[in-house]
């Protein structure tokens, strides 16, 4: 299913300098999405659009001296994405 | 510690359900979540794509509640995913990483086709709320599990309308197709 490349309303990123670079990856992840990786094809394409967004949103979180020890951008195939959330 | 659950089933693919729900922000349905951002995408080895995101709100709770806890404006969650094409099934696992040494939300999601009917999708959803080291407690939790079920409903209004929205793109597309084609197709017979 192919969509009008309208210009949506799109949302804001914890980097404001962020912003346009993850609608652009954002685009292309849902196309890609919808479009190859549902019909089977796993292939990304968006590889590089999305470590030029990932850098800036790594960026704009150590800028920003969020507090969010838990928030390792690593986790996915690491041991700690099976791990349930610490309790106090 | 409380526990929430809700099912629900959407008259929907769940090809079209699962697409929809990562254009499911911003809708009007959910003001409060302010930013999303992608942490880390990837498909493992077993064709699954699994995604870390991270998620800015300003959760709506009272101002009561906030001078309490000292709560600042933006609060942040993070949210594991997993989507297996060929199970056809999206899970998500989301919990704040803000003030969760104080209340914790630990909310899990699941999407699936239908098991009878594979035009319809099924969405569950399981939350487990704890708040510690404050007084009310109890009455913190059943707040937060009422407003659940608010959002919870807020949410399935939020994918109607994005699937709504995306249905009419699409036809918008097959019109303005169609235009081209009664266009063209009439000088192309004279050629």
């Amino acid at each position: 299913m192919k969509y009008l490349s309208k210009r949506a309303a799109s949302m804001d990123s914890v980097g404001t300098d962020c912003r346009e670079l993850k609608r652009t990856y954002d685009e292309c992840f849902n196309k890609w999405f919808s479009e190859k990786f549902l019909k089977g094809v796993t292939e990304d394409p968006c590889t590089a659009l999305f470590k030029v967004y990932q850098d800036c949103v790594k960026k704009a979180i150590r800028e920003k001296n969020l507090n969010l020890e838990e928030i390792e951008t690593d986790v996915l195939g690491t041991e700690r994405e099976k791990q349930p959330p610490p309790t106090t | 510690m409380r526990i929430w659950n809700s099912e629900h089933t959407f008259n929907h693919s769940w090809d079209t359900v699962v697409t929809a729900a990562w254009r499911k922000y911003p809708n009007p349905h959910n003001p409060s979540v302010l930013g999303l951002d992608v942490l880390d995408r990837r498909v493992d080895s077993e064709g699954k794509l699994k995604s870390h995101r991270l998620l800015s709100t300003s959760w709506g709770f009272p101002s009561w509640v906030r001078k309490m806890i000292g709560m600042q404006d933006m609060c942040y969650a993070s949210e594991l995913s997993t989507v297996d094409p060929e199970n056809k099934t999206f899970t998500l696992r989301t919990r704040n990483v803000t003030l969760s040494n104080i209340v914790t939300v630990d909310e899990h999601v699941t999407y699936c086709q239908h098991p009878t009917d594979p035009n319809k999708t099924l969405l569950k959803q399981e939350a487990t709320v704890t708040v510690s080291g404050l007084p009310l407690c109890n009455k913190l939790e059943q707040m937060m599990t009422d407003a659940m079920t608010n959002n919870a409903s807020k949410g399935r209004q939020a994918m109607e309308f994005v699937i709504d929205k995306l249905t009419k793109e699409a036809r918008e597309l097959s019109a303005e197709a169609q235009k081209c084609m009664d266009t063209v197709l009439p000088h192309a017979n004279t050629l």
